[in-house]
């Protein structure tokens, strides 16, 4: 039982993780909380679905396009809220992250209507439902290796991105000193858009495969996985990528253990409960740098 | 008295005697009472975003501990409205110093998130303890607030059933908090508050003792906000968690910054806006034939907007407090029966 725990807790870690690094890019470049993250993720699951149901696209060229639909919706949202406020104080910008996700929340209730629905079935490749793996009573769906390959594979793309490219450099350069690194030649605000659309394409992938785990999508769905996701970045360290991925995984197990063996009541208390803890009694994370006074 | 203090007044007072007017509406009634229910949420959070320059996200969750311990002790205890608000300010109070205590020590973004987990577990709590709140089901018949006078005539025995009479105890409960808040502002404490919002480094080596006075403001925050939840509970007759989520943090915040933070009558002003724009949409977005959650979405659209054309809200308090400062009062005074040119006036002045 606590091997399939640790599996389930383990898949939606990884889920956690990538809306986590979204998070985490966006606050080490531009120092804001950015709340419409979640709803970014949430829109990523319901483009998928339209362009599955309506446009009749296979499941990978869904995905593909709700995606780039995504990637144009996080550097809008840059563009139009956030870069007016680069100069205004933290608090208006801050103020603005929340109105835009609850403006993108209820953008999407009013298309979609308020009621869950569940991803249409006939579109999934037919195996997603087999079992690839039993050992014991342990059990491993074919669905959740996709899901463990994708975030894998992303995540590994975003670390050499970051690590190997001219653009990640740019980005660490902007998450060290912004003047700095503009008097260097960098393009500031091509670079925060670069951000905000890595974040937003690891979002959208997260949500649909959080859709397609779940079976099922509704318009709320981004505020909760939000604020774990953000819970799990601040656990790694907020600021810090790699931090994110483990920060991510960690609080999915947590999450799934604590709902299994203490209460499934307060499953969603561990995330704020460990968010607390943290904050509390160490704030830079498990591998932030100590950042307490920059904030 | 200047012309601008006394519209204030006469506006004061033709909404005080409005109730009392025999064609007044119960609709008017009920939104300006709920409207005054903001104010006081509005005043108790300015102190730590306004005053100490902390950023609160989770205000809310005090305002459902003040209501939820209003409601619990009239249905178990029957006690009286005017013993429960002192309870239930002082059960805020020690909400907020024990969240406060260890947390205050965090600047920035990490006080906000900590006081954001912290109201999302009131509302876990209230949805998940069933033997005490039941849960999603609500509270209801909470019994309505009132008012025992036989002490002093037998016959003086009120339940306040009827809009006005809360629309009174509300108006009460907001002038007294004003007034707490006025003093607050020009004592010591205040000034300890300000000092720290503009320059910890400076308050602490002019020997502010940061975190007590950092407590302190968290505390008398979370004890207001619960006096407006313990009126919420008596009024509105029935609470449920549902009414403690996160969009009413917001929705408080919003109404500070409107006004401009750290300004107490610039929170008074951004919840009569916000609660007067509330019903207006309702009306013009159902009559555009657009549902009801379409509420929302305007309501965050106006707010980045707002941030964009106005980060610093309506009536920002330090430039006003600085051009209201007595010493520079005088001191232009002086210096204009001098003869000095305007100019210069305003360079002594920065």
């Amino acid at each position: 039982m606590l091997e399939q725990q640790l599996i389930n807790g383990l898949t939606l870690g990884l889920i956690y993780a990538l809306i986590a690094v979204g998070y985490t890019m966006v606050y080490g470049v531009i120092q804001l909380i950015n709340f419409a993250h979640g709803e970014i993720y949430m829109l990523g699951a319901f483009f998928c679905v339209t362009f599955i149901t309506a446009a009749g696209l296979p499941f990978y060229a869904a995905i593909f396009m709700a995606i780039l639909c995504c990637i144009l919706c996080g550097i809008l949202l840059d563009i139009i809220a956030y870069r007016p406020l680069r100069k205004a104080p933290r608090l208006a910008a801050l103020i603005t992250a929340i109105g835009m996700s609850i403006f993108l929340q209820n953008v999407a209730l009013m298309i979609w209507g308020s009621r869950s629905r569940p991803f249409p079935q006939t579109a999934l490749p037919p195996f997603f439902r087999e079992k690839a793996l039993v050992l014991g009573d342990v059990s491993l769906t074919w669905l959740q290796l996709f899901i463990f390959a994708v975030a894998i594979i992303m995540m590994i793309g975003l670390y050499l991105t970051i690590n190997k490219t001219r653009i990640g450099t740019a980005m660490r350069a902007l998450a060290q000193n912004k003047t700095a690194a503009s008097l260097m030649g960098i393009n500031v605000n091509y670079v925060i858009s670069f951000t905000f659309a890595l974040g937003s394409a690891m979002g959208a992938v997260a949500g649909i495969l959080v859709s397609v785990y779940y079976n099922t999508l509704y318009p709320t769905m981004g505020y909760t996985a939000g604020v774990k996701a953000f819970a799990a970045a601040v656990l790694g360290g907020i600021g810090s990528v790699p931090g994110a991925m483990v920060g991510g995984v960690v609080l999915g197990v947590a999450e799934t253990l604590g709902a299994g063996y203490v209460s499934s009541l307060y499953r969603d208390g561990v995330a704020y409960a460990v968010m607390i803890a943290v904050i509390i009694f160490r704030p830079s994370g498990i591998l932030g740098k100590s950042v307490i006074d920059k904030a | 008295m200047n012309i601008g203090k006394s519209l204030i007044l006469l506006v004061v007072a033709a909404v005080l005697t409005y109730p009392l007017v025999p064609q007044s509406s119960d609709y008017i009634i009920h939104v300006m009472t709920l409207a005054m229910v903001y104010m006081i949420l509005a005043m108790g959070l300015n102190i730590v975003p306004g005053f100490c320059g902390l950023l609160d996200l989770g205000y809310v969750g005090f305002y459902g501990i003040g209501a939820y311990t209003a409601g619990l002790l009239t249905i178990h205890y029957g006690l009286s409205f005017w013993v429960i608000v002192p309870l239930a300010a002082l059960n805020g109070a020690l909400w907020g110093a024990l969240l406060g205590a260890p947390t205050l020590r965090l600047t920035g973004d990490y006080f906000a998130i900590v006081t954001f987990g912290f109201s999302e577990l009131v509302v876990l709590f209230l949805t998940n303890e069933i033997w005490l709140t039941r849960g999603p089901l609500g509270l209801p018949g909470i019994q309505p607030i009132t008012l025992n006078l036989t002490w002093l005539n037998d016959a003086w025995y009120f339940e306040f059933y009827d809009k006005t009479p809360n629309f009174y105890v509300v108006a009460l409960l907001v002038g007294l908090v004003f007034f707490i808040m006025r003093r607050m502002e020009d004592s010591r404490l205040g000034r300890a508050w300000y000092a720290i919002r503009e320059d910890p480094l400076a308050a602490a080596s002019c020997g502010v003792n940061i975190l007590n006075y950092k407590v302190i403001a968290f505390a008398i925050s979370a004890a207001i906000g619960a006096v407006g939840g313990a009126f919420y509970a008596r009024w509105s007759m029935f609470l449920s968690p549902d009414m403690f989520k996160f969009w009413e943090s917001f929705l408080v915040l919003c109404m500070v910054v409107l006004g401009g933070l750290g300004n107490i009558k610039g929170a008074l002003l951004g919840a009569v806006i916000l609660v007067s724009l509330g019903e207006v949409l309702r009306e013009v977005l159902s009559s555009l034939g657009l549902p009801p959650e379409s509420r929302f979405m305007a309501y965050g659209l106006i707010m980045v907007l707002i941030m964009r054309f106005k980060p610093a809200g309506f009536f920002p308090a330090i430039a006003s407090s600085g051009r209201s400062n007595p010493l520079l009062i005088d001191l232009q005074k002086r210096l204009a029966a001098r003869n000095v040119p305007k100019e210069e006036t305003r360079d002594a002045a920065t």
